[in-house]
């Protein structure tokens, strides 16, 4: 908001220069932003904080300058003006829970004009255009004393009255900016004898606004309920001068000050007498009293400084808290403070006058140890592996369009089997379509792909940490939020400082990051089973599981899917439920004694359907549990010339060793023969030579 | 000159003729080339075998020192044993030489060019949110701080009521704040974490919650509806403003160095009373607000940096979680990592953070 130095000195002495002021307003939580040149004189530019309705007039600041330099404020009552009978039929009130105070005055015969200069230049200093004399006026008055008022053109009231009620369903209005809006009943509507004249708080209607016609001005000057005020500026989508400050709280107690003000300005500049004055004050303020036993104490309770309890007094009562005369415990807020209601409250107005500058540095007394949470440790070495092996962090937004939809197979057990809402969604979102929030975070990695494809970096390792959420089961129950952790992988693989790159990713790349990082913070082993899974290409896809359960998937992504994002290179893809990985229990080491005796290793290729995986040949072997075998290793797997299309050959490597003697060639052989009898019976798997 | 000696000059000869072509090698040589050096050294290692060994003619020279007549054979002895002296010196001279060339030559051929990169998989980087918070949660564990986290979606209770903003306050109104079909509320601040860690821990607790928040703010060069929070509570009994000053000044000099400055100006949060906001002296210029003669980027020239927001706990709030305000008071504070991140590496879009381009997150480490 826009204060001028000038006009804050007609109110209040300042000795201060305009950035010693600014400096000292910031000190007590009126930030001043900027100071502007303005002819002879300097506006500021105060951020007002939204519990600080008072602060938004130049009177409002003159008391928090009066609190800070000590000197009295220079405000008059305007009590000159000539006060006709109360609650006459100029006003009636129907909805007093909205409207807690409205008066009305009668200016006759006024002149609409130009303003004078010194008006226009206290207008435009605090950047508002100069409009006529009684709009300037009403203007002028709200800038100095923050009441917000509006004028009326009496002849243009329906029986020259005004009704103050709520607005009937489907009722309209044009305001004063040209635009019809339809009002409803959650609304309060300033009226004539039939219809609404004004939006109370927010803005006047244009038929019975000032025109250069005008002769005879209702002056509206009020109090609402300020909710209601907010509502409706919201339901308007119209947020004014006048809504700004009623819905944070004007002054009650300041209505008819306001508008002998205006009125008396009216008469002077524009020629007019003032008549008739309604005050219609159904529910008459009362000040809030706050108890503090010992505000002293409870200053330096919550602040560490030591002020002077008349020092204290001096500030609260330059703020307008007033003791109470009869019971020393107690203070009373003024009327135009709607912020103070507590103890702290006073606490507060004290620490901010005595400067946030004069409190000390201390730490808090010795604690105990700090902590992680449980599980960071293993996300931030998890994090670190990844990084280690090339992957960026990706941090992609929680919500997602709906157009992923059922594009990606969710995580197991995340999604309950029999509800029908699966996801949850937003009543409405920022980012154009995105209201779903995230099943998955594939669609966010796979995002990023594309934008790093836009961008010709097309070799890409990306991973990503975060929640996914879905529907609860239950109605009233909150969402159901997993950690998930999902890496995408695709082009070829780099090496640091080489402009060529080594050899192409595949599907191994993507399996391998996924194991190294997992055994890095020592989670159960994953095991690996084909399966189709929908967001990905049949044949090359797998259920991943730990300790038997299923916690995720991993391939490569589907044709089209890619041809969706327009991917013309294979792009291979994982997403795991790090949340039950990290809560399965780690894995444990048990020492094994070291071997005494050699070991003999026979590599035998195994020629094999393709259906034949290698977990199946090793599982064939183990099930056998032969006392001999120590180890089956992978070697190479060769498919192509001389391989039938469905066959492909496997070689592995089998160790043999015992604990009590160096084995004999016929053991070995005896053993090993019936291994591979065995992997012929069951797997069909021939030796190949 | 008997038979004998001309025999013995013949083999001199003969030597001679056949080692004429090692000769150059016997002293510096040059222009050979790393082949035609082990070329040398084969045909040098035949003649050697042929002129020096058992078998070679010197060698049979010596029986024939029974023919010479007595008063000659001290004569003729020595001439042989200089002949065989000749012959091997010629041959080790050579075939040292050439030794320590093609040894030269090799280790030559085997040099590296050592400035040529190491082999290792290209650099993955983390997230500069990720960077930050890690550094900040490590200073405040280290000053006895718990690390919380909780929900992203939230009940009103939790994001609203607890932390004493009531039904009808304006950050309350759902222009701000995302709301699920069912009408949960995404959080708008990591304040939640407050509530439900003192709901979990009770008092005295000291935390911090970093965490991802929501807000219904339209991306801009510094908006996104989506950023990540820091949030931290002390409550014990006789905590005082000086406290927060203090805390928020200790973190700050540790991540950006001593000299650092905080300062504190009164604010509004419905959540602390009396509530501030904290400022910190600019890491670039020092406060000074100029950097190299210009106005200074990361503060604007004011020598200050605004980062967020504190104050005393609510006794509202601490009532909502079972604790006497009475007895017990609090401070907490709450600060955007996007904001200081942006602030901290001079970077003024605030929507690459969440764009995940790659040459963005490579820049930090």
């Amino acid at each position: 908001m826009n204060i001028s130095y000038n006009w804050l000195k007609d109110l209040v002495e300042i000795d201060l220069s305009p950035p010693e002021l600014a400096r000292k307003l910031t000190n007590v939580g009126l930030a001043v932003e900027g100071i502007h040149e303005f002819g002879d004189d300097f506006v500021f530019d105060v951020d007002v904080t939204s519990n600080r309705g008072d602060c938004l007039s130049h009177l409002g600041v003159s008391r928090e300058v009066a609190a800070i330099t000590n000197y009295e404020l220079r405000i008059a009552n305007y009590e000159t003006q000539k006060l006709t009978t109360e609650n006459q039929p100029l006003v009636s009130i129907q909805d007093a829970d909205l409207c807690q105070r409205f008066t009305a005055r009668i200016v006759r015969n006024v002149k609409i004009a130009p303003s004078p200069e010194w008006l226009v230049k206290r207008l435009e200093a605090v950047g508002e255009r100069s409009i006529n004399n009684v709009a300037d006026i009403t203007n002028f008055v709200m800038h100095e004393l923050g009441q917000p008022m509006h004028s009326f053109d009496l002849n243009k009231l329906a029986e020259n009255r005004i009704v103050v009620r709520r607005a009937r369903n489907g009722e309209t209005i044009k305001t004063l900016d040209e635009t019809e809006r339809e009002l409803d009943e959650t609304m309060l509507a300033i009226c004539d004898a039939e219809k609404p004249v004004a939006v109370a708080g927010v803005m006047g209607g244009l038929d019975s606004s000032i025109t250069d016609e005008t002769t005879d001005v209702l002056l509206e000057v009020a109090y609402f309920k300020r909710e209601n005020i907010r509502q409706t500026s919201r339901r308007l989508k119209l947020s004014t001068e006048a809504s700004h400050r009623f819905e944070r709280g004007v002054d009650i107690e300041n209505l008819v000050r306001a508008s002998n003000r205006a009125a008396g300005l009216m008469c002077e500049l524009a020629g007019g007498t003032a008549e008739d004055f309604a005050d219609v004050y159904p529910t008459k303020f009362t000040p809030k009293t706050i108890e503090s036993k010992d505000i002293q104490f409870a200053v330096k309770r919550l602040t560490g400084l030591e002020v002077e309890a008349a020092e204290i007094l001096r500030i609260l009562a330059a703020l307008g808290i007033q003791l109470s005369t009869l019971n020393s415990k107690l203070f009373t807020s003024p009327s135009w403070r709607h912020d103070i209601a507590i103890e702290e409250d006073l606490v507060e107005e004290v620490a901010r006058i005595v400067g946030y500058e004069n409190i000390g540095e201390e730490l808090p007394p010795a604690f105990g140890a700090g902590e992680y949470q449980p599980t960071e440790k293993r996300q931030k070495d998890l994090r670190k592996t990844l990084a280690n092996q090339g992957f960026n962090e990706a941090i992609s937004y929680s919500f997602i369009d709906l157009k992923h939809d059922e594009v990606f197979a969710a995580i197991p057990n995340l999604i309950g089997e029999i509800v029908e809402e699966k996801y949850v969604s937003l009543q409405d979102s920022i980012i154009e379509g995105a209201i779903r929030m995230r099943p998955s975070l594939l669609s966010g990695l796979l995002d990023a792909v594309r934008t790093n494809f836009n961008h010709q970096r097309r070799d890409i390792k990306l991973f990503e940490l975060g929640k996914v959420f879905a529907a609860s089961v239950k109605e009233d129950d909150l969402p159901g939020e997993r950690e998930l952790l999902a890496i995408v992988v695709s082009g070829n693989e780099r090496l640091e400082g080489r402009a060529m790159p080594s050899r192409e990713l595949d599907f191994f790349d993507a399996k391998g990051a996924l194991e190294t990082a997992t055994t890095a913070i020592n989670a159960p082993r994953l095991e690996f089973a084909a399966k189709d899974v929908k967001h990905l290409r049949k044949g090359q896809s797998a259920e991943i599981s730990a300790n038997g359960k299923a916690v995720g998937t991993i391939g490569r992504l589907s044709d089209e899917i890619a041809q969706n994002y327009k991917f013309k290179q294979p792009v291979f893809v994982a997403e795991v439920d790090l949340q039950t990985l990290l809560g399965e229990k780690q894995q444990t080491v048990l020492y094994q004694p070291l071997p005494v005796y050699p070991s003999v290793g026979r590599d035998v290729s195994l020629l094999v359907k393709r259906g034949v995986s290698f977990a199946e040949i090793k599982k064939a072997i183990e099930n056998e549990n032969f006392e001999l075998l120590k180890k089956i290793e992978f070697v190479d797997v060769y498919e192509g010339k001389g391989i039938a299309d469905d066959e492909r050959s496997m070689t592995i490597r089998l160790e043999y060793r015992s604990n009590e003697r160096t084995l004999l060639e016929e053991e070995v052989e005896t053993v090993h023969t019936r291994i591979l009898q065995n992997l012929e019976t069951d797997l069909g798997a021939k030796q190949r030579f | 000159m008997s038979e004998e000696t001309k025999q013995v000059e013949q083999i001199r000869r003969t030597f001679e003729t056949n080692f004429a072509k090692f000769s150059h090698l016997r002293s510096e040589f040059s222009g050979l080339n790393l082949a035609e050096a082990e070329n040398f050294q084969r045909d040098l290692a035949e003649l050697k075998t042929n002129h020096t060994g058992k078998k070679s003619e010197i060698a049979g020279a010596k029986k024939l020192i029974g023919r010479v007549a007595p008063e000659e054979r001290g004569a003729f002895g020595q001439l042989v044993q200089t002949i065989e002296k000749e012959i091997v010196t010629a041959i080790e001279t050579a075939e040292s030489n050439l030794k320590n060339f093609i040894s030269e030559a090799k280790t030559e051929r085997e040099r590296l060019d050592v400035t040529l990169p190491g082999t290792r998989p290209r650099e993955g980087h983390l997230h500069p949110i990720t960077l930050l918070r890690q550094k900040i949660e490590d200073i405040f564990v280290s000053l006895g701080y718990a690390i919380e986290d909780d929900r992203e979606i939230e009940t009103d209770y939790y994001n609203f009521d607890a932390l004493n903003i009531p039904e009808g306050h304006p950050a309350r109104e759902s222009q701000d704040t995302f709301y699920t079909t069912h009408g949960f509320a995404l959080r708008s601040q990591t304040s939640t974490v407050q509530i439900r860690a003192m709901e979990r821990r009770g008092v005295p607790i000291r935390i911090i919650a970093p965490g991802r928040v929501f807000r219904r703010d339209t991306p801009d060069l510094t908006h996104t509806p989506m950023f990540h929070q820091i949030e931290g509570l002390c409550v014990d009994k006789g905590i005082t403003m000086a406290h927060l000053k203090g805390t928020v000044a200790e973190w700050l000099r540790r991540l950006f160095g001593k000299d650092t400055k905080i300062r504190l100006r009164p604010s509004y949060f419905p959540f602390t009373e009396p509530s501030a906001e904290f400022d910190f002296s600019c890491f670039k210029c020092n406060g000074t607000g100029t950097f190299e003669t210009e106005r200074c980027r990361p503060c604007k020239g004011s020598g200050w940096i605004e980062l967020g927001g504190s104050g005393m706990v609510h006794p509202n709030v601490l009532k909502a979680c079972g604790v006497d305000p009475q007895v017990y008071s609090g401070f907490a504070f709450g600060f955007g990592l996007e904001r200081m991140c942006s602030l901290m590496y001079s970077l003024d879009d605030i929507r690459l953070m969440f764009e995940n381009d790659v040459r963005f997150l490579e820049q930090f480490k």
